[in-house]
């Protein structure tokens, strides 16, 4: 009999809209099945529906049963004893899944105290050993802390613990790692393999990186719109994909990719003034931060030569930050580099590294400490002052925003948004046709251009994003994480507009990422920040295929991928 | 946004025709789209029914409202006076509709004013910050120390009585709320990356703060003010029912209760109870519109 067994599972909504299309799955014990799919695609609706987690008004049809016992219908009691002792679920965010003003350890303990009637004394036994078993550095303490003072991967760990806490046997992972950092993603989930085998649980694994369900999972099976739309085993799946749709999703996924050589279109055959790639001033992975690509580092690739002046220029770069009551916080601390114009400089490194700081100080909405941002020969260091400087400055970068949701004024047609763009900086200029070119550009339809950010898909407004940026022809553009909300498939399309506009407009680009497979396919250069310090910089593909510094290395082995590994217990 | 999800489509369990009952069966529960909305509905309707009555007075009301006929003091009801006479036989359906002007007037422009000094002010107070938002705060506070109504008569005691003097004050006294419901929903709005990108873009602070978040914030700072309305409604009444407000032989439903007590001890009781509903009435139809307004534009904020 299989741990669970859902068939011909199908859902509809009251007003007729049909969800889920008949989805069959099965899980063993001591497997892991990846559900792989795009947002909208119904990965989480059919994983719920093991815990009896749906919709109110939804109308379900087919079967979901674990161990042999049908879900769909239970009663509420038996609903509770189902989640208590047989099926548990790890969500997404594991800060919005936490009563913020109550301990840990009242939170583990709280299902066996109340649900099973266990003492508090043996409740507490089992959650040391738990918060043991995921690793925790310190359980006695952790008991008594609340989950402020955890960092999000700690707080995950509390609640996988609190997971296992009813010893189920089935383990649902809705999206477990997609808050956390690349080197968090990685720690966890080599630790939810460890437990799958040393408890023998089936664990169903939602994710939308199919990279990541090639790192952990035997089965896979994919989803798009509440229909599967390939099953079979993971490493088979990903090796030879059957489907249309896994096959695109497999060329999307740019985890998948970090071998393959940089695309042809974004090389030097693309960029304007032969300023080839690959001039970030050599590599010092053992000199101090400071010097990394510093043009006084002369490494004579241009500084000081006179054949290209860079189009940016950011020279000991600083940003602190007071914190009332701590030790202030040092953002970004002397960095150095410069990006030749009509190339890609890729930025990666993770949460709390600086890389948004750094954008912001680039763009002019925050002042350095100390140090110079020089962009075309001109000084463009801090926020600028009075009319004719905030347009110049405007005119030397633009930035497309990490979250296409709030970058967009809501009240603003998307054409009128990118008018008032263009009509700013006009030039002698029709603004307004300007916003139909360029918005044309990018592929939005005539009706689109008259919609209003709510009405376009999350695509769709980067694209306006973009236009909008593009409307002001400014010499260099900011993205910053402009890809990372975004699905595989969108992700692909903006990322393939970024390297055609760069084609076309001579455009220079600083590509701001935490994710190394986006910039490998976009980036001629990179540099890699940590905690405000640039620890490496060179060429994209040089810099990801032969790591110098411990810590790029240890980025690029967070990468999740079908050989990283992790399936073995690590 | 206005539309409710039509679910008045019986379930499907519910419809599937059964052989003896062709006739579809009658249904007492009021549909479900119009169950939140009957209630707003009526509001809707006794507000209507007000304001034009305000408005419409000069052409609709049956009698010149200042017009005494000693000879038919506190009549009753009939069809010659519908609502009967005051102790003076002024016709009270017409001094109703008439008193409907000042009633509703003064609140309006309370609403308007409190409205446009408030969300200057939270505007100013938030996208300046720093000091500026520091001043302003302990300015609101200290209005806020102030009833309302305490500085209307104030004003009254040192302007004279009318109209204009206590509407000044009560606009004053009412901006702060108005100033710290905009700026805080203008904090929030000034952390979403819109006002950062047409930062970027190169607009300038003031342009973007006018043009672009005031309006933003506007809808959910309106339904607020809608409820202010009826605060104000109740409390002008009540300044003009201690005499301070518009003066005779101007009508007002405030100062129309006033003129009612003496009657009020001679059994006459409908010169007292008419206004006294009336201002009830509205006050209650007010808030319950405010409110539905508050609901739907939070409701479909984000």
């Amino acid at each position: 009999m299989s741990l669970l067994e859902i068939s011909q599972l199908t859902m509809d909504l009251p007003g007729g809209k049909r969800l889920l299309h008949g989805i069959d799955l099965i899980v063993e014990p001591g497997r892991t099945v990846g559900l792989v799919g795009e947002s909208g695609s119904g990965k989480s609706l059919t994983a719920r529906t093991a815990l009896g987690l749906f919709p109110e008004k939804a109308k379900l049809g087919g079967s979901v049963k674990v161990d042999g016992t049908e879900v769909l219908g239970l009663s509420g009691s038996a609903l509770r004893a189902l989640r208590l002792n047989d099926v548990a679920m790890v969500f997404q965010d594991p800060r919005a899944g936490i009563n913020p003003v109550r301990t840990l350890g009242d939170h583990l303990t709280e299902a066996l105290r109340l649900g099973e009637g266990v003492s508090g004394e043996a409740a507490r036994k089992r959650a040391m050993e738990l918060m043991e078993a995921v690793r925790l550095p310190r359980p006695d303490k952790h008991f008594h802390q609340y989950p402020h003072e955890l960092s999000g991967g700690q707080l995950q760990r509390i609640m996988i613990a609190g997971a296992l806490m009813g010893n189920p046997r089935l383990l649902v992972c809705d999206e477990p790692t997609t808050a956390l950092d690349v080197t968090t993603q990685a720690e966890i989930v080599r630790l939810l393999a460890t437990l799958r085998d040393e408890r023998g649980m089936g664990m169903l694994f939602i994710t939308h990186d199919l990279g990541l369900a090639g790192a952990l999972c035997d089965d896979v099976v994919v989803l798009a719109g509440g229909r599967v739309q390939e099953r079979g085993d993971m490493a088979a799946v990903l090796a030879n994909p059957s489907a249309q749709y896994t096959q695109r999703l497999v060329a999307a996924t740019p985890s998948l990719h970090l071998d393959d050589a940089v695309p042809a279109a974004v090389t030097g055959a693309s960029l304007p003034d032969g300023a080839g790639p690959a001039s970030v001033a050599g590599r010092h992975e053992a000199a101090p931060a400071s010097q990394v690509g510093a043009p006084e580092a002369g490494q004579g690739t241009w500084a000081g030569d006179g054949v290209v002046e860079p189009l940016l220029r950011v020279d000991g770069v600083r940003r602190t930050y007071a914190v009332r009551g701590k030790d202030p916080v040092t953002a970004v601390a002397d960095a150095s580099f410069v990006i030749p114009r009509g190339s890609a400089l890729g930025v990666v490194g993770e949460s709390g590294s600086g890389k948004s700081t750094l954008a912001r100080m680039v763009v002019g909405l925050e002042t350095p400490d100390a140090g110079t941002i020089t962009v075309a020969g001109k000084d463009r260091t801090g926020t600028p002052r009075g009319r004719e400087a905030r347009l110049a400055h405007a005119r030397s970068v633009q930035m497309v925003f990490q979250d296409p949701y709030l970058s967009l004024d809501p009240r603003i047609p998307v054409h009128r948004a990118v008018r008032d763009a263009a009509s700013l900086h006009a030039d002698g200029r029709d603004a307004a046709k300007v916003a139909t070119e360029l918005l044309d550009r990018v592929g939005l339809t005539p009706e689109q251009q008259q919609a209003l950010p709510r009405t376009l898909s999350g695509g769709q407004r980067q694209r306006v994003a973009m236009a909008r940026a593009l409307a002001v022809q400014p010499e260099l553009l900011v993205m910053d994480e402009a890809t990372s909300a975004l699905d595989v498939s969108v992700q692909a399309q903006v990322l393939q507009l970024v390297t055609e506009l760069r084609a076309e407009r001579g455009l220079t680009v600083l590509f701001i990422s935490h994710d190394l497979g986006v910039v490998r396919r976009v980036c001629d250069e990179t540099l890699v920040l940590r905690r405000g310090e640039i620890v490496e910089a060179g060429p994209t593909a040089e810099l990801l295929d032969h790591p110098a510094h411990e810590y790029t290395r240890l980025l690029l082995d967070s990468v999740p991928r079908p050989d990283a590994g992790w399936r073995l217990a690590g | 946004m206005t539309a409710p999800v039509i679910s008045n489509v019986p379930e499907p369990s519910s419809v599937e025709p059964t052989p003896h009952r062709p006739a579809p069966r009658v249904r007492w529960r009021t549909p479900r789209w119009m169950r939140g909305t009957v209630l707003v509905w009526i509001a809707a309707v006794v507000l209507a029914v007000a304001v034009l009555c305000a408005v419409l007075a000069p052409w609709l009301a049956p009698y010149d409202p200042a017009r005494i006929d000693l000879m038919n003091q506190s009549a009753s009801p009939s069809a010659a006076h519908w609502f009967g006479t005051d102790s003076l036989g002024r016709d009270m359906l017409s001094r109703m509709m008439h008193g409907a002007r000042t009633a509703l007037l003064g609140p309006l422009l309370v609403v308007i004013g409190s409205t446009i000094l408030g969300m200057l002010l939270g505007l100013l107070a938030a996208w300046r910050g720093g000091w500026v938002d520091a001043v302003l705060a302990r300015l609101f506070d200290l209005l806020f120390a102030f009833p309302a109504l305490l500085l209307a008569i104030l004003a009254v005691a040192l302007f004279g009585k009318g109209l204009v003097a206590p509407v000044i004050a009560m606009a004053i006294a009412y901006a702060p709320i108005v100033a710290r419901l905009t700026r805080q929903l203008v904090l929030a709005e000034k952390q979403r990356a819109y006002v950062s990108a047409y930062r970027v873009q190169g607009f300038g602070g003031g342009w973007i703060a006018l043009n672009r978040v005031l309006p933003n914030v506007t809808p959910v700072v309106g339904a607020q003010s809608t409820l202010n309305f009826g605060y104000v409604l109740a409390e002008l009444a009540g300044l003009s029912f201690l005499g301070l407000g518009v003066q005779a032989p101007q009508s007002d439903w405030g100062s129309m209760i006033n003129e009612a007590q003496v009657g009020l001890l001679s059994g006459h009781y409908l010169p007292a109870i008419i206004p006294a509903v009336a201002v009830v009435l509205v006050v209650v139809a007010v808030n319950i519109l405010g409110e539905e307004f508050a609901e739907r534009i939070g409701g479909n904020k984000a």
